[in-house]
Protein backbone atom coordinates (compact mmCIF):
# COMPACT_ATOMS: atom_id res chain seq x y z
CA UNK A 1 0.00 0.00 0.00
CA UNK A 2 1.26 3.41 -0.91
CA UNK A 3 1.44 5.31 2.38
CA UNK A 4 1.46 8.70 0.77
CA UNK A 5 -1.78 8.17 -1.11
CA UNK A 6 -3.30 6.25 1.77
CA UNK A 7 -3.20 9.32 4.01
CA UNK A 8 -5.72 10.91 1.65
CA UNK A 9 -8.52 8.71 3.04
CA UNK A 10 -9.50 11.33 5.62
CA UNK A 11 -9.63 14.18 3.13
CA UNK A 12 -11.56 11.91 0.75
CA UNK A 13 -14.17 11.02 3.38
CA UNK A 14 -14.57 14.75 4.04
CA UNK A 15 -14.93 15.52 0.31
CA UNK A 16 -11.87 17.71 0.65
CA UNK A 17 -9.79 16.37 -2.23
CA UNK A 18 -9.19 18.61 -5.21
CA UNK A 19 -10.21 17.20 -8.56
CA UNK A 20 -6.79 15.95 -9.62
CA UNK A 21 -6.25 13.91 -6.51
CA UNK A 22 -9.83 12.70 -6.42
CA UNK A 23 -9.40 10.65 -9.60
CA UNK A 24 -6.10 9.29 -8.42
CA UNK A 25 -7.44 8.31 -5.01
CA UNK A 26 -10.55 6.65 -6.42
CA UNK A 27 -8.35 4.64 -8.75
CA UNK A 28 -6.37 3.56 -5.72
CA UNK A 29 -9.55 2.74 -3.75
CA UNK A 30 -10.78 0.39 -6.44
CA UNK A 31 -7.62 -1.68 -5.92
CA UNK A 32 -7.24 -1.40 -2.15
CA UNK A 33 -9.78 -3.26 -0.06
CA UNK A 34 -8.40 -2.07 3.29
CA UNK A 35 -8.64 1.50 2.05
CA UNK A 36 -12.30 0.99 1.09
CA UNK A 37 -13.07 -0.36 4.52
CA UNK A 38 -11.32 2.57 6.17
CA UNK A 39 -13.13 5.08 3.97
CA UNK A 40 -16.46 3.47 4.85
CA UNK A 41 -15.83 3.90 8.58
CA UNK A 42 -14.62 7.47 8.13
CA UNK A 43 -17.70 8.30 6.06
CA UNK A 44 -19.99 6.91 8.75
CA UNK A 45 -18.09 9.11 11.18
CA UNK A 46 -18.45 12.20 9.01
CA UNK A 47 -22.18 11.52 8.63
CA UNK A 48 -22.51 11.76 12.40
CA UNK A 49 -20.84 15.14 12.37
CA UNK A 50 -23.61 16.10 9.95
CA UNK A 51 -26.37 14.65 12.08
CA UNK A 52 -25.03 16.58 15.04
CA UNK A 53 -25.99 19.88 13.40
CA UNK A 54 -29.50 18.78 12.41
CA UNK A 55 -31.97 21.56 11.77
CA UNK A 56 -35.58 21.32 10.68
CA UNK A 57 -36.27 22.76 7.25
CA UNK A 58 -39.55 24.50 6.40
CA UNK A 59 -42.42 22.11 5.96
CA UNK A 60 -42.99 23.30 2.41
CA UNK A 61 -39.76 21.62 1.35
CA UNK A 62 -41.32 18.22 1.79
CA UNK A 63 -44.24 18.93 -0.50
CA UNK A 64 -41.86 20.27 -3.14
CA UNK A 65 -39.69 17.18 -2.93
CA UNK A 66 -42.65 14.78 -2.97
CA UNK A 67 -44.13 16.58 -5.97
CA UNK A 68 -40.82 16.47 -7.81
CA UNK A 69 -40.05 12.79 -7.26
CA UNK A 70 -43.42 11.90 -8.73
CA UNK A 71 -41.99 13.18 -12.00
CA UNK A 72 -38.46 11.83 -11.79
CA UNK A 73 -37.63 8.45 -13.24
CA UNK A 74 -35.39 6.29 -11.07
CA UNK A 75 -32.18 4.75 -12.29
CA UNK A 76 -32.42 1.00 -12.82
CA UNK A 77 -30.47 -1.26 -10.45
CA UNK A 78 -26.79 -1.65 -11.19
CA UNK A 79 -25.65 -4.97 -12.53
CA UNK A 80 -22.19 -4.64 -11.06
CA UNK A 81 -21.40 -3.18 -7.70
CA UNK A 82 -19.76 0.14 -7.89
CA UNK A 83 -17.90 2.35 -5.54
CA UNK A 84 -19.85 3.55 -2.56
CA UNK A 85 -21.86 6.59 -2.62
CA UNK A 86 -21.86 7.59 -6.17
CA UNK A 87 -20.64 10.78 -6.40
CA UNK A 88 -21.67 13.10 -8.91
CA UNK A 89 -18.93 15.49 -8.23
CA UNK A 90 -19.52 17.97 -10.95
CA UNK A 91 -16.26 19.62 -11.68
CA UNK A 92 -15.83 21.67 -14.80
CA UNK A 93 -13.05 20.61 -17.15
CA UNK A 94 -10.04 22.66 -16.35
CA UNK A 95 -8.19 24.87 -18.72
CA UNK A 96 -6.03 22.81 -21.01
CA UNK A 97 -8.60 20.06 -21.24
CA UNK A 98 -10.56 21.98 -23.79
CA UNK A 99 -8.98 19.96 -26.52
CA UNK A 100 -10.09 16.83 -24.76
CA UNK A 101 -13.63 18.07 -24.65
CA UNK A 102 -13.51 18.80 -28.37
CA UNK A 103 -11.98 15.45 -29.12
CA UNK A 104 -14.69 13.74 -27.08
CA UNK A 105 -17.36 15.52 -29.03
CA UNK A 106 -15.74 14.51 -32.30
CA UNK A 107 -15.53 10.89 -31.22
CA UNK A 108 -19.16 10.82 -30.19
CA UNK A 109 -20.16 12.16 -33.55
CA UNK A 110 -18.00 9.62 -35.35
CA UNK A 111 -19.09 6.70 -33.23
CA UNK A 112 -21.79 5.59 -35.58
CA UNK A 113 -19.33 4.93 -38.36
CA UNK A 114 -16.63 3.39 -36.24
CA UNK A 115 -18.75 0.57 -34.84
CA UNK A 116 -17.82 -2.75 -36.27
CA UNK A 117 -17.65 -6.33 -35.18
CA UNK A 118 -14.10 -7.56 -35.26
CA UNK A 119 -13.16 -11.19 -35.62
CA UNK A 120 -11.65 -12.73 -32.50
CA UNK A 121 -8.41 -13.48 -34.32
CA UNK A 122 -7.85 -9.90 -35.10
CA UNK A 123 -7.73 -8.77 -31.54
CA UNK A 124 -5.98 -11.72 -30.00
CA UNK A 125 -2.46 -10.96 -28.94
CA UNK A 126 0.28 -12.52 -26.93
CA UNK A 127 -0.39 -10.44 -23.80
CA UNK A 128 -4.07 -11.02 -23.36
CA UNK A 129 -5.53 -14.26 -22.16
CA UNK A 130 -7.60 -15.71 -24.96
CA UNK A 131 -10.27 -16.80 -22.50
CA UNK A 132 -10.55 -13.32 -21.14
CA UNK A 133 -10.83 -11.84 -24.60
CA UNK A 134 -13.44 -14.35 -25.70
CA UNK A 135 -15.46 -13.93 -22.57
CA UNK A 136 -15.40 -10.18 -23.00
CA UNK A 137 -16.43 -10.41 -26.64
CA UNK A 138 -19.20 -12.84 -25.78
CA UNK A 139 -20.72 -10.48 -23.24
CA UNK A 140 -24.19 -9.53 -24.41
CA UNK A 141 -23.38 -5.88 -23.85
CA UNK A 142 -19.91 -5.91 -25.42
CA UNK A 143 -19.13 -2.76 -27.35
CA UNK A 144 -16.46 -3.15 -30.01
CA UNK A 145 -14.77 -0.19 -31.63
CA UNK A 146 -12.04 -0.01 -34.20
CA UNK A 147 -10.57 3.45 -34.21
CA UNK A 148 -7.74 5.29 -35.94
CA UNK A 149 -4.67 6.15 -33.91
CA UNK A 150 -3.24 9.63 -34.27
CA UNK A 151 -0.07 9.19 -36.32
CA UNK A 152 -1.32 6.10 -38.14
CA UNK A 153 -2.46 2.59 -37.40
CA UNK A 154 -5.60 1.53 -35.65
CA UNK A 155 -6.69 0.30 -32.28
CA UNK A 156 -9.44 -2.02 -31.17
CA UNK A 157 -11.34 -1.39 -27.98
CA UNK A 158 -13.76 -3.89 -26.46
CA UNK A 159 -15.78 -2.81 -23.45
CA UNK A 160 -18.39 -4.59 -21.40
CA UNK A 161 -20.19 -2.86 -18.61
CA UNK A 162 -21.45 -6.15 -17.20
CA UNK A 163 -17.88 -7.51 -17.06
CA UNK A 164 -16.62 -4.17 -15.81
CA UNK A 165 -13.66 -4.44 -18.18
CA UNK A 166 -12.31 -2.70 -21.20
CA UNK A 167 -9.69 -4.21 -23.47
CA UNK A 168 -7.43 -2.19 -25.69
CA UNK A 169 -5.14 -3.53 -28.38
CA UNK A 170 -2.97 -1.81 -30.92
CA UNK A 171 0.46 -1.83 -32.43
CA UNK A 172 2.16 0.94 -30.48
CA UNK A 173 5.29 2.64 -31.83
CA UNK A 174 8.29 2.63 -29.50
CA UNK A 175 8.65 5.74 -27.37
CA UNK A 176 11.60 7.58 -25.94
CA UNK A 177 12.37 6.00 -22.51
CA UNK A 178 11.32 9.26 -20.85
CA UNK A 179 7.77 8.68 -22.09
CA UNK A 180 5.01 6.11 -21.71
CA UNK A 181 1.55 5.41 -23.08
CA UNK A 182 -1.12 5.94 -20.48
CA UNK A 183 -4.67 4.61 -20.59
CA UNK A 184 -7.65 6.57 -19.28
CA UNK A 185 -11.27 5.84 -18.55
CA UNK A 186 -13.52 8.83 -18.89
CA UNK A 187 -16.97 9.22 -17.40
CA UNK A 188 -18.60 12.54 -18.05
CA UNK A 189 -15.97 15.01 -16.99
CA UNK A 190 -14.05 12.65 -14.77
CA UNK A 191 -10.88 11.22 -16.25
CA UNK A 192 -9.32 8.33 -14.36
CA UNK A 193 -5.89 6.84 -14.94
CA UNK A 194 -6.21 3.20 -16.06
CA UNK A 195 -2.62 2.07 -16.44
CA UNK A 196 0.64 2.47 -18.33
CA UNK A 197 1.72 0.59 -21.44
CA UNK A 198 5.09 0.68 -23.17
CA UNK A 199 5.47 0.85 -26.93
CA UNK A 200 7.43 -1.12 -29.50
CA UNK A 201 4.97 -3.76 -30.71
CA UNK A 202 1.46 -5.09 -30.42
CA UNK A 203 0.17 -4.36 -26.97
CA UNK A 204 -3.02 -5.51 -25.34
CA UNK A 205 -4.26 -4.36 -22.00
CA UNK A 206 -7.42 -5.22 -20.13
CA UNK A 207 -8.34 -2.78 -17.40
CA UNK A 208 -11.23 -2.02 -15.06
CA UNK A 209 -14.14 -0.14 -16.55
CA UNK A 210 -15.57 2.00 -13.73
CA UNK A 211 -19.34 2.38 -13.78
CA UNK A 212 -20.38 5.44 -15.71
CA UNK A 213 -17.42 5.34 -18.09
CA UNK A 214 -18.34 6.59 -21.54
CA UNK A 215 -14.95 6.90 -23.25
CA UNK A 216 -11.59 5.20 -23.22
CA UNK A 217 -8.48 7.08 -24.26
CA UNK A 218 -4.73 6.83 -24.60
CA UNK A 219 -2.17 9.60 -24.26
CA UNK A 220 1.61 9.83 -24.27
CA UNK A 221 2.82 10.95 -20.85
CA UNK A 222 6.14 11.38 -19.06
CA UNK A 223 7.53 8.05 -17.81
CA UNK A 224 5.73 7.06 -14.62
CA UNK A 225 2.46 8.47 -15.88
CA UNK A 226 0.40 11.49 -14.94
CA UNK A 227 -2.54 12.05 -12.63
CA UNK A 228 -4.49 13.64 -15.44
CA UNK A 229 -3.74 13.75 -19.15
CA UNK A 230 -1.17 16.36 -20.08
CA UNK A 231 -1.28 15.83 -23.85
CA UNK A 232 -3.90 15.32 -26.49
CA UNK A 233 -5.14 11.75 -26.86
CA UNK A 234 -3.56 9.56 -29.51
CA UNK A 235 -6.67 7.43 -29.38
CA UNK A 236 -10.13 7.99 -28.02
CA UNK A 237 -13.05 5.59 -28.28
CA UNK A 238 -16.62 5.77 -27.14
CA UNK A 239 -17.42 2.71 -25.04
CA UNK A 240 -21.16 3.03 -24.55
CA UNK B 1 -40.08 30.85 14.11
CA UNK B 2 -42.34 29.61 11.40
CA UNK B 3 -40.59 26.30 11.00
CA UNK B 4 -42.00 23.09 12.25
CA UNK B 5 -39.81 20.85 14.26
CA UNK B 6 -41.70 17.64 13.74
CA UNK B 7 -38.86 15.47 12.58
CA UNK B 8 -37.56 12.62 14.64
CA UNK B 9 -33.94 13.15 15.61
CA UNK B 10 -31.91 10.13 14.78
CA UNK B 11 -29.40 8.60 17.04
CA UNK B 12 -25.84 9.39 16.23
CA UNK B 13 -24.58 6.33 17.96
CA UNK B 14 -25.54 3.50 15.72
CA UNK B 15 -26.42 2.35 12.29
CA UNK B 16 -30.10 1.88 11.71
CA UNK B 17 -31.10 -1.29 9.86
CA UNK B 18 -34.53 0.21 9.47
CA UNK B 19 -33.14 3.10 7.45
CA UNK B 20 -31.26 0.67 5.25
CA UNK B 21 -34.46 -1.24 4.56
CA UNK B 22 -36.30 1.96 3.74
CA UNK B 23 -33.68 2.98 1.22
CA UNK B 24 -33.81 -0.45 -0.41
CA UNK B 25 -37.58 -0.04 -0.75
CA UNK B 26 -37.08 3.43 -2.20
CA UNK B 27 -34.90 1.88 -4.90
CA UNK B 28 -37.95 -0.16 -5.94
CA UNK B 29 -40.03 2.95 -6.39
CA UNK B 30 -41.81 2.90 -3.04
CA UNK B 31 -42.91 6.49 -2.44
CA UNK B 32 -44.24 5.76 1.04
CA UNK B 33 -40.84 4.42 2.04
CA UNK B 34 -39.27 7.54 0.55
CA UNK B 35 -41.54 9.73 2.62
CA UNK B 36 -40.56 7.89 5.81
CA UNK B 37 -36.90 8.13 4.88
CA UNK B 38 -37.36 11.84 4.26
CA UNK B 39 -38.94 12.34 7.67
CA UNK B 40 -36.11 10.50 9.37
CA UNK B 41 -33.23 12.17 7.59
CA UNK B 42 -34.25 15.59 6.41
CA UNK B 43 -33.20 17.47 9.55
CA UNK B 44 -29.71 16.01 9.35
CA UNK B 45 -29.52 16.63 5.62
CA UNK B 46 -30.78 20.18 5.86
CA UNK B 47 -28.69 21.03 8.92
CA UNK B 48 -25.50 19.85 7.26
CA UNK B 49 -26.21 21.67 4.01
CA UNK B 50 -27.08 24.83 5.86
CA UNK B 51 -23.86 24.61 7.83
CA UNK B 52 -21.84 24.42 4.62
CA UNK B 53 -23.85 26.71 2.34
CA UNK B 54 -25.00 29.16 5.04
CA UNK B 55 -27.67 30.90 2.98
CA UNK B 56 -31.04 29.48 3.98
CA UNK B 57 -32.74 29.76 0.59
CA UNK B 58 -29.79 28.12 -1.16
CA UNK B 59 -29.67 25.43 1.48
CA UNK B 60 -33.31 24.61 0.77
CA UNK B 61 -32.58 24.34 -2.94
CA UNK B 62 -29.64 22.05 -2.34
CA UNK B 63 -31.62 19.92 0.13
CA UNK B 64 -34.33 19.49 -2.48
CA UNK B 65 -31.75 18.45 -5.10
CA UNK B 66 -30.24 15.99 -2.65
CA UNK B 67 -33.51 14.29 -1.77
CA UNK B 68 -34.49 14.02 -5.42
CA UNK B 69 -31.06 12.55 -6.18
CA UNK B 70 -31.58 10.03 -3.36
CA UNK B 71 -34.85 9.00 -4.99
CA UNK B 72 -33.32 8.83 -8.46
CA UNK B 73 -30.14 6.93 -7.59
CA UNK B 74 -31.34 4.78 -4.66
CA UNK B 75 -30.56 1.63 -6.66
CA UNK B 76 -26.87 2.40 -6.21
CA UNK B 77 -27.14 1.99 -2.45
CA UNK B 78 -25.62 -1.27 -1.29
CA UNK B 79 -26.19 -2.04 2.42
CA UNK B 80 -23.11 -4.25 2.37
CA UNK B 81 -20.97 -1.19 1.75
CA UNK B 82 -22.24 1.15 4.44
CA UNK B 83 -25.42 2.45 6.03
CA UNK B 84 -28.22 4.45 4.46
CA UNK B 85 -27.57 7.39 6.75
CA UNK B 86 -23.96 7.61 5.64
CA UNK B 87 -24.95 7.21 1.99
CA UNK B 88 -27.50 10.00 2.08
CA UNK B 89 -25.26 12.31 4.08
CA UNK B 90 -22.44 11.76 1.59
CA UNK B 91 -24.72 12.82 -1.24
CA UNK B 92 -25.79 15.85 0.80
CA UNK B 93 -22.27 16.88 1.66
CA UNK B 94 -21.05 16.57 -1.91
CA UNK B 95 -23.89 18.65 -3.23
CA UNK B 96 -23.34 21.29 -0.59
CA UNK B 97 -19.63 21.39 -1.32
CA UNK B 98 -20.28 21.59 -5.06
CA UNK B 99 -22.50 24.56 -4.40
CA UNK B 100 -19.94 26.52 -2.43
CA UNK B 101 -17.10 25.59 -4.75
CA UNK B 102 -18.94 26.45 -7.93
CA UNK B 103 -17.76 29.31 -10.06
CA UNK B 104 -20.38 31.78 -8.93
CA UNK B 105 -19.18 31.35 -5.41
CA UNK B 106 -15.53 31.90 -6.14
CA UNK B 107 -15.32 35.59 -5.41
CA UNK B 108 -17.72 35.44 -2.45
CA UNK B 109 -15.69 32.60 -1.24
CA UNK B 110 -12.48 34.52 -1.15
CA UNK B 111 -14.21 37.14 0.95
CA UNK B 112 -15.61 34.44 3.14
CA UNK B 113 -12.16 32.99 3.63
CA UNK B 114 -10.78 36.38 4.47
CA UNK B 115 -13.49 37.19 6.97
CA UNK B 116 -13.84 33.89 8.58
CA UNK B 117 -10.64 32.10 9.52
CA UNK B 118 -10.67 28.76 11.21
CA UNK B 119 -11.73 29.72 14.69
CA UNK B 120 -14.96 31.35 13.70
CA UNK B 121 -15.98 28.29 11.75
CA UNK B 122 -15.42 26.10 14.71
CA UNK B 123 -17.04 28.32 17.28
CA UNK B 124 -20.13 28.61 15.19
CA UNK B 125 -20.32 24.89 14.82
CA UNK B 126 -19.58 24.27 18.45
CA UNK B 127 -22.43 26.50 19.47
CA UNK B 128 -24.88 24.63 17.31
CA UNK B 129 -23.60 21.27 18.34
CA UNK B 130 -23.97 21.93 22.04
CA UNK B 131 -27.60 22.93 21.69
CA UNK B 132 -28.57 19.48 20.58
CA UNK B 133 -28.94 16.49 22.75
CA UNK B 134 -27.88 14.08 20.01
CA UNK B 135 -24.84 16.21 19.42
CA UNK B 136 -23.45 15.81 22.92
CA UNK B 137 -21.41 12.79 22.12
CA UNK B 138 -20.08 14.30 18.93
CA UNK B 139 -19.16 17.42 20.83
CA UNK B 140 -17.34 15.43 23.45
CA UNK B 141 -15.50 13.48 20.78
CA UNK B 142 -14.52 16.70 18.99
CA UNK B 143 -13.12 17.95 22.27
CA UNK B 144 -10.89 14.91 22.40
CA UNK B 145 -9.04 15.94 19.24
CA UNK B 146 -5.99 18.12 19.08
CA UNK B 147 -6.66 21.69 18.06
CA UNK B 148 -5.24 21.14 14.59
CA UNK B 149 -7.11 17.87 14.04
CA UNK B 150 -10.36 19.50 15.06
CA UNK B 151 -9.84 22.51 12.85
CA UNK B 152 -8.83 20.42 9.86
CA UNK B 153 -11.87 18.14 10.18
CA UNK B 154 -14.46 20.82 10.92
CA UNK B 155 -13.23 23.29 8.30
CA UNK B 156 -13.38 20.59 5.65
CA UNK B 157 -16.68 19.09 6.72
CA UNK B 158 -18.67 22.05 7.98
CA UNK B 159 -16.82 24.70 6.01
CA UNK B 160 -16.69 22.81 2.72
CA UNK B 161 -13.02 23.66 2.21
CA UNK B 162 -10.64 21.43 0.29
CA UNK B 163 -7.56 20.33 2.16
CA UNK B 164 -5.24 22.73 0.28
CA UNK B 165 -7.60 25.56 1.25
CA UNK B 166 -7.55 24.42 4.86
CA UNK B 167 -3.75 24.32 4.72
CA UNK B 168 -3.71 27.87 3.37
CA UNK B 169 -6.10 29.16 6.00
CA UNK B 170 -4.30 27.52 8.88
CA UNK B 171 -0.86 28.21 7.38
CA UNK B 172 0.34 24.65 7.82
CA UNK B 173 1.91 22.33 5.22
CA UNK B 174 -0.36 20.30 2.95
CA UNK B 175 0.98 17.01 4.23
CA UNK B 176 0.20 18.01 7.81
CA UNK B 177 -3.40 18.82 6.95
CA UNK B 178 -3.91 15.52 5.13
CA UNK B 179 -2.57 13.62 8.08
CA UNK B 180 -4.56 15.59 10.65
CA UNK B 181 -7.79 15.05 8.72
CA UNK B 182 -7.23 11.34 8.73
CA UNK B 183 -5.99 11.06 12.30
CA UNK B 184 -8.80 13.31 13.48
CA UNK B 185 -11.49 11.27 11.77
CA UNK B 186 -9.98 8.02 12.98
CA UNK B 187 -10.03 9.31 16.53
CA UNK B 188 -13.62 10.51 16.15
CA UNK B 189 -14.60 7.15 14.71
CA UNK B 190 -13.15 5.32 17.68
CA UNK B 191 -14.67 7.78 20.13
CA UNK B 192 -18.13 7.49 18.56
CA UNK B 193 -17.91 3.73 18.42
CA UNK B 194 -18.54 3.50 14.70
CA UNK B 195 -18.56 -0.12 13.65
CA UNK B 196 -15.74 -1.06 11.36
Amino acid sequence: MNDEIHTLSGAYALNALPFRELGEFEGHLSRCETCSIEVRGLRETAARLGAAVAEAPPRALKSRVMAQIAEVRQEPPQIEEEEPPPAEVVVPLRRGKGRWALALAAVSAAAAVSIGVIAVNEIRSRDASIEETQSLLAAPDAVVRKVEMVGGGSATVVASESHGKVMFTSELPALDPSKTYQLWTIGGERIRPAGLVDGGGIRTATVELPAGTDHFGVTVEPAGGSEQPTTEPVMLAKVT
Amino acid sequence: MGFVNDVVPISVTGRSPELDELLVLVARGDETAFERLYDRLIASVFGLIRRVVRDRAQAEEVAQEVMVEVWRTAARFDPARGGAMSWVMTVAHRRAVDRVRSAQASSDRENRVAQMGGEVAYDHVAETVTTRLEGERVRRCLDGLTELQRQAVTMAYYGGYSYPEVAGLLKVPLGTVKTRMRDGLVRLRDCMGVER
